[in-house]
């Protein structure tokens, strides 16, 4: 169990959100072009890392509002939240 | 078995929290983000719509919950009624402004009263409750008993709980039940 603080209602227990992935893929703008490896490289491969990731969650049971997360796998910490639309936090790319 | 289509069934037990199950209330949701929205629903209530997170805004007719940065609750009694509703819908659905959705079928109100009240739904909620039981007007959403459900601190040791119609009894009962032992 850890807190999330949701940009727009403050700090809440994790149970009232649900994860929605790893964050910031962007869809491809032609896919009739691509081949079925990199179409299904768009879709389905996902960066499963031990260590800082970033994350979209969604605060389900609260405002129910989308925002990207940065969180480190190995221990669950969140370094960082930010609304839908704002850039990452570069300091830990 | 609770018969939730009884209005106004109340338990009163030995801890002093009062528990009644009430179904008139008119409820409305609101959503909406530009100008118009807020100048409309400001001038057919005479309320400003709470822009801060947790808060609500109350006049003598109504209570409005902010629910989330573009929606929010209003909620009366049903004797107040005065076509609040259709006049919100002409106003704002019907011209694109936002979205009125009256939802008062699919919520029940459940008001808890008593000096317990706030170790009776942290027993069941992982949401801290310290801030929000010293702020009269708070308003929240959360997960009680595992059930979506909104809070409104009403007034002191006074809270209006709001849940789905389909979870309502269970969650009654588990009110009932749980106020036993805290």
């Amino acid at each position: 169990m850890f807190l999330i603080n949701c940009p727009f209602c403050g700090e809440r227990d994790q149970s009232e959100f649900s994860s929605g992935g790893e964050a910031h893929i962007v869809r491809p703008k032609q896919p009739t072009e691509l081949s079925d490896d990199e179409w299904a490289e768009y879709l389905f491969m996902r960066k499963n890392i031990k260590g800082i990731q970033f994350e979209r969650w969604n605060h389900v049971h609260g405002c129910r509002k989308w925002f990207n997360v940065v969180r480190d796998t190995s221990n669950d910490k969140i370094l960082s939240v930010y609304k839908m639309g704002e850039k990452p936090p570069v300091n830990y790319k | 078995m609770l018969e939730i289509l009884h209005p106004n069934i109340s338990n009163n037990n030995k801890n002093n929290i009062e528990i009644n199950l009430s179904e008139e209330k008119i409820k409305i949701n609101v959503r909406g983000k530009n100008k118009e929205f807020f100048t409309k629903v400001g001038k057919i209530l005479s309320i400003i719509l709470p822009s801060e997170s947790n808060t609500s805004s109350s006049n003598e007719n109504y209570d409005v919950l902010w629910l989330s940065p573009d929606e929010w609750m209003i909620y009366f009694d049903e004797n107040n009624i005065t076509n609040i509703f259709d006049q919100l819908y002409k106003d704002i659905s019907s011209l694109n402004f936002g979205s009125i959705t009256d939802i008062s079928s699919q919520l029940i109100c459940i008001n808890i009263k008593g000096e317990n009240i706030f170790e009776l739904l942290s027993s069941g909620s992982p949401f801290n409750f310290e801030k929000f039981k010293n702020n009269v007007g708070s308003s929240t959403q959360t997960i009680v008993n595992h059930i979506d459900v909104i809070l409104h601190h009403k007034s002191k040791n006074n809270v209006n709980l709001f849940v789905r119609r389909s979870f309502s009894e269970h969650l009654y009962e588990w009110l009932v039940d749980s106020s036993n032992f805290v």
